[in-house]
C-alpha cells in the first residue's frame, strides 16, 4: 500500500517536472543569454506539434524522426526570426516582449486559417508500467528522461565547450566579451535557434499527448512563464531546475488533491510570493548568495 | 555649535554611523566607519578614488543596505528605512551623474520635487529658498524647456534644485562641481555656502580642491573605506597620512 | 468663475496629451455634438455597435494610463474585464428582485476588480521586480481565469442562483437599471451612457495626468529609482495606478455584461489579451487622445474583418502590432501628430529613443 502511494507521487513529480521543464527550458536559455523573452514561445511548441502531426500522418515517418523533424524546423524558423526580427529588439527588451506577441497571433490565426481548426491526431504509444496496483505511462516517464537529458546536454555545452564558455561570457558582460572577441551576434543567433528548436521538440514529444489545434500554445505558456519567472534569468540550467523541482513538488499534490486549474492557480500564487522576497529568481538568489560569500571572505 | 578638534559633540549630532561595512562581490567598499555630523555643519568628505566616499552617501540616502553597523538620523535609527522614507526624514542626496527628467521641462521636474509638499507643508522658507536657488542658478526662467536641453552644469544645479524642493535638513551633493568651469564652481561655492548659512547642513562629496577650499571648514578624509584623519582644512593640508596617501611623500 | 475657467483650462491644455490648440477643441466639440445627435438617424444596429466599440474604451484608457505614462505594461486588462463582468453578473442575478440590484453589482464588480488587482500588484510592485516579470504574470493570470472558467460547466458552479456556465459563459445578465430607465444592448439609454462615460472619462483623465500625481507618475515612469530619491512612495504609486487601470478594465467589463447580457471565458483567453495591448501601442500608448481613436477605429477594423472569420481579424491585428513596433514605436497617431507639428524635423522612418528604465516600460 505504502509503496502504491509512493510510486504514485514520484510518477506526477517525475511527469509534472517533465512538463514545466520541457515546457520552459528553451524559454529560460534565450532568457539567460539574450535577455529577452520569447511570447510566441507557446506558439512555436504548438509548429513543433504541428511539425509532427504532419510527419506522421502524411510524411508515414517513425515518432523519433518526428521529433526530429519538429526540433529542425522550428530551430530553422526561430533562426529566420532572429535574423529579420529580434535582433533588431536587443536594445529594447520589452519591445521584443510586444513583437513577438504580434508573431504568436499571426502564428496561431495564420495555422488556423491555413489548417482549419484542428490537426490529425498522433497516437499515443501505450507503453504501461505497472508497480504494484497502479499503473503508469512509460511514455510520460520517458518524457522526463529527455527532460533531464536535455539539461544534461546544455550542461555539458555550456561548461565543457568552447562555444559553451563564449556563451556564458556573453550572459556575464556582453560588452567586454565582444572586445574580446567572442562573436555576440552569432551567440545570440545560435541561442535563439536553439531555444526554438528545444520549443519544437516539446511540441514534437506532447503531439501524442493532446489535441493538436492551433491555440494549444496556451496550455504550455502559462506554465513556462511561471517556471521561468520563478527561476530568474542569472543561470538557466540553475534556475531551470530548481524552478521545475520546487514547482512539480507544490503542484503534483494540488492537482491530484483538487485538479489540474487548482493546480496552476497554486502556481501563480507561488511564482507571486516567491519574486515579492526573491526577485531575480532562484537562480538570482543562489548568484548572490555567491557574492556575498565572496564578500565574507575578502575581510581583511 | 561647539567643537573640539573639528569633532562634534554627540548630542548635537545629526547623523551618526557606527560600525558601518559595506562590501561588493569581493572588494569591501565601507570598513567599520564612525562619522558624526552635527546640525549646520558644512563637510567635505575627500580621499582618492575608490575611499568610499560615494559608496557612503548611497548607504546613508539608502540605496544600498549596509552589511553590518547602524545609522542614526536625529537619533533615530534608519538603517533598515528604505530611501523614500529617508528623504521624508529629511536626507536629500543629489547623485554623482546628473540625473534629471531629461524629458519632463524644467518646472515639471520641480513639480515632481515639490509634489509632496502639499499645501499646508509648503512654509514660506520653502518656497522662498527655493525661488532663490533658482533665480542664482539661472533656472528660474523658461521653464518649459525640456531639461535634457541644458548644459552640464545647468542640470548639475537643477539636481541640487530638486533636491533643495525637498526641504532636507541634510543635503548630501555627490560632487556638484563636476564638470564646471572654475566660475561655475565658484557660483556653487559660493550657493552651497549661503545655502548652509541658513541653517542646511550639508555635506559634500569632491575631488576638486579648488572647491573644498572655498567652502570648507570641517574636512573628513576618507581611505579604504575607513576614516584616517578628521579637522579643519589646515590641519587635514598638514597631516602626514593625508599627504601620503595623496602624494606618496615619506 | 473665470479664475476657474482658466485652471480648468489650463489643466485640460497642459503638455502631457496630445491636441491643445483651439482647432482641436472645435473638432472635439464638433465630434462630440456629432456622437450626441448620431441617436436621430442611426439605426439601432449602428448604435448598437458604436456601443460595442466605445464599451471598451475605457479599458484601453486604463492601459493607456498604465503604460504610457506609468511606465507598467501589463498584458492581464482581460482578466479584471473579465473578474468584473462575472461578479457584476453574480450580484445582479442574485438581486433580480431589488431596484437598485444592479448599481450595488457594479459598484461590486469594480472594486472587485480593484481588490484583486492592488493584492496581486502588491506582490509585483513591492518586490521590485524586473520589467519583463509583469506583463508576464499578468498574461499567466488572465490565462488561468481564462482556463479555469472554461470548465466551470455544470450545476455544482453556481453562486446563489446564478450558474457561472463554464464554456458556454453566463447568460441572461440583467442589463444597467437605473429606476425605470433600462440600459440595454440596443438601446439609446445605454448609447448615450457609454457615450457620456467615455467623455467625462478621456477629460477626466486628461486633467489628471496634468496634475501633480500625474507627474509623478511619469516620473516613476522615466525613473522610478530616482523618484524614489526625491521622497515618492513608488512601490505604492505603481500599486494604485495599477488598481485604478483594472477598475477601468472592471468598468468596460460591466458595460460589456450590460451590453450583451452575457459574460464567457474567452474574454479573458489570449486573443482578448492582447487586444487592449494593440490598441494602445498601434496609436500610441503616450497619448490619451491617440489611444481613444485607435480603440475605436480598430475595433470596427476588426468588426468589418470578422465577418469574414475572426481567425482574419486577428491576423491583420497581430500584423498591425508586428508593423507598429518595427516601424511606428510610438504609435502611429502619435507619429503622425508629431510629423505634423514638425515637419522640418521628421526623418523617414526615424525611431523613438530608446528608455531602457522602469518597470514593463518600451520606447
Amino acid at each position: 500500500m505504502g509503496l502504491d502511494v509512493l510510486a504514485n507521487l514520484l510518477y506526477q513529480f517525475a511527469d509534472n517536472m517533465a512538463f514545466l521543464l520541457l515546457a520552459a527550458l528553451g524559454l529560460m536559455i534565450i532568457l539567460g543569454v539574450i535577455d529577452v523573452i520569447n511570447l510566441a514561445h507557446g506558439e512555436f511548441i504548438m509548429l513543433g506539434a504541428y511539425l509532427t502531426a504532419l510527419s506522421y500522418n502524411w510524411g508515414h515517418l517513425p515518432l523519433p524522426a518526428c521529433a526530429v523533424v519538429s526540433m529542425v524546423g522550428v530551430g530553422l524558423f526561430g533562426l529566420v526570426l532572429e535574423r529579420t526580427l529580434i535582433r533588431r529588439f536587443y536594445q529594447d527588451k520589452l519591445g521584443a516582449l510586444v513583437a513577438t506577441w504580434g508573431v504568436s497571433l499571426i502564428l496561431s490565426q495564420g495555422i488556423l486559417i491555413v489548417f482549419g481548426p484542428s490537426m490529425a491526431a498522433v497516437p499515443f504509444p501505450q507503453w504501461t508500467l505497472t508497480v504494484g496496483a497502479s499503473s503508469f505511462d512509460g511514455y510520460r516517464l520517458m518524457l522526463f528522461g529527455v527532460a533531464v537529458g536535455a539539461v544534461a546536454v546544455l550542461w555539458w555545452l555550456l561548461y565543457h565547450t568552447r562555444i559553451g564558455v563564449q556563451t556564458r561570457a556573453a550572459m556575464q558582460n556582453a560588452e567586454m566579451a565582444a572586445c574580446l572577441g567572442i562573436r555576440i551576434r552569432r551567440i545570440y543567433l545560435l541561442t535563439f535557434a536553439a531555444g526554438s528548436a528545444l520549443a519544437g521538440l516539446t511540441g514534437a514529444l506532447y503531439a501524442p499527448t493532446t489535441t493538436i489545434v492551433p491555440l494549444m500554445g496556451t496550455g504550455f505558456v502559462d506554465v513556462a512563464f511561471i517556471t521561468v519567472v520563478v527561476g530568474g534569468g542569472a543561470n538557466p540550467i540553475v534556475g531551470a531546475l530548481t524552478s521545475a523541482a520546487v514547482l512539480s513538488v507544490i503542484s503534483a499534490p494540488l492537482a491530484s488533491i483538487s485538479g489540474t486549474f487548482i493546480g496552476r492557480i497554486g502556481l501563480l500564487v507561488a511564482a507571486l510570493v516567491v519574486i515579492r522576497f526573491l526577485p531575480q529568481g532562484f537562480s538570482g538568489y543562489v548568484r548572490d548568495l555567491q557574492r556575498r560569500r565572496m564578500g565574507a571572505a575578502a575581510a581583511p | 555649535m561647539t567643537e573640539r578638534d573639528g569633532r562634534p559633540q554627540q548630542s548635537e549630532r545629526l547623523l551618526r554611523t557606527v560600525a558601518l561595512t559595506k562590501s561588493f562581490g569581493g572588494i569591501r567598499a565601507i570598513d567599520r566607519l564612525d562619522l558624526g555630523v552635527a546640525r549646520g555643519e558644512l563637510r567635505c568628505l575627500i580621499g582618492p578614488n575608490g575611499a568610499g566616499k560615494s559608496t557612503l552617501f548611497s548607504l546613508i540616502a539608502g540605496i544600498h543596505r549596509a552589511d553590518a553597523g547602524r545609522i542614526f538620523f536625529k537619533g533615530e535609527d534608519i538603517t533598515r528605512l528604505p530611501p523614500f522614507r529617508r528623504v521624508l526624514r529629511g536626507i536629500c542626496l543629489k547623485f554623482q551623474t546628473t540625473r534629471v527628467y531629461r524629458d519632463l521641462s524644467i518646472s515639471q521636474n520641480l513639480l515632481v520635487a515639490l509634489a509632496l509638499r502639499g499645501p499646508e507643508r509648503r512654509d514660506g522658507d520653502t518656497a522662498g529658498r527655493l525661488a532663490w536657488a533658482l533665480a542664482t542658478f539661472g533656472l528660474d526662467r523658461d521653464g518649459d524647456r525640456p531639461a535634457r536641453e541644458l548644459p552640464h552644469s545647468h542640470q548639475q544645479w537643477l539636481e541640487i534644485c530638486l533636491a533643495l524642493a525637498t526641504d532636507p535638513d541634510l543635503l548630501l551633493l555627490d560632487e556638484p562641481t563636476a564638470g564646471m568651469t572654475p566660475d561655475e564652481t565658484a557660483l556653487t561655492a559660493d550657493f552651497v555656502r549661503r545655502l548652509n548659512g541658513q541653517g542646511t547642513t550639508i555635506l559634500v562629496v569632491e575631488h576638486d580642491m579648488t572647491f573644498v577650499r572655498q567652502i570648507a571648514r570641517a574636512v573628513t578624509v576618507l581611505h579604504y573605506g575607513r576614516v584616517i584623519a578628521e579637522g579643519p582644512l589646515a590641519a587635514i593640508e598638514a597631516n602626514k597620512d593625508v599627504r601620503r596617501i595623496y602624494l606618496g611623500e615619506q | 468663475m473665470k479664475r476657474r475657467w482658466r485652471a480648468l483650462r489650463d489643466a485640460l491644455n497642459g503638455p502631457q496629451d496630445l491636441g491643445r490648440s483651439p482647432g482641436f477643441w472645435g473638432v472635439f466639440i464638433a465630434a462630440t455634438i456629432g456622437l450626441l445627435l448620431y441617436p436621430a438617424s442611426g439605426s439601432s444596429f449602428g448604435l448598437s455597435s458604436l456601443v460595442s466599440f466605445l464599451l471598451y474604451v475605457p479599458m484601453a484608457l486604463g492601459l493607456g494610463l498604465l503604460w504610457g505614462y506609468g511606465g507598467i505594461l501589463s498584458f492581464g486588462q482581460s482578466a479584471f474585464f473579465g473578474i468584473a463582468g462575472y461578479i457584476y453578473g453574480l450580484v445582479a442575478g442574485n438581486l433580480t428582485g431589488t431596484p437598485a440590484g444592479t448599481i450595488v453589482a457594479l459598484v461590486a464588480a469594480i472594486a472587485a476588480a480593484a481588490l484583486a488587482a492592488s493584492i496581486f500588484g502588491y506582490f509585483l510592485f513591492y518586490g521590485q521586480v524586473s520589467g519583463w516579470i509583469i506583463p508576464l504574470l499578468c498574461l499567466v493570470l488572465t490565462l488561468i481565469l481564462a482556463t479555469f472558467m472554461g470548465q466551470t460547466a455544470g450545476y455544482q458552479w453556481r453562486v446563489g442562483q446564478v450558474l457561472l456556465g463554464g464554456y458556454n459563459g453566463m447568460t441572461n445578465i440583467p442589463s444597467l437599471r437605473a429606476g425605470a430607465i433600462e440600459f440595454g444592448g440596443t438601446s439609446t439609454a445605454l448609447y448615450y451612457l457609454v457615450v457620456v462615460v467615455t467623455l467625462l472619462l478621456y477629460l477626466g483623465l486628461r486633467v489628471f495626468v496634468n496634475s501633480r500625481y500625474g507627474h509623478v507618475l511619469v516620473a516613476v515612469r522615466d525613473d522610478p529609482e530616482r523618484t524614489r530619491m526625491l521622497g515618492h512612495n513608488v512601490d505604492f504609486i505603481q500599486v494604485q495606478v495599477f488598481a485604478l487601470a483594472a477598475a477601468l478594465a472592471g468598468l468596460s467589463g460591466v458595460l460589456y455584461a450590460s451590453w450583451g447580457n452575457y459574460m464567457n471565458p474567452s474574454t479573458m483567453d489570449l486573443l482578448a489579451a492582447t487586444l487592449p495591448v494593440i490598441w494602445t501601442a498601434v496609436g500610441g500608448r503616450r497619448s490619451l487622445l491617440a489611444v481613444v481613436l485607435s480603440t475605436v477605429a480598430l475595433r470596427a477594423l476588426a468588426d468589418s474583418l470578422a465577418v469574414s472569420g475572426s481567425q482574419y481579424a486577428f491576423l491583420v491585428m497581430g500584423a498591425l502590432l508586428l508593423a507598429t513596433m518595427l516601424f511606428f514605436p510610438g504609435g502611429i497617431i502619435v507619429s503622425v501628430a508629431r510629423a505634423w507639428r514638425r515637419p522640418s524635423r521628421t526623418r523617414p522612418g526615424a525611431r523613438e529613443a530608446v528608455e531602457p528604465k522602469g518597470k514593463g516600460e518600451v520606447a
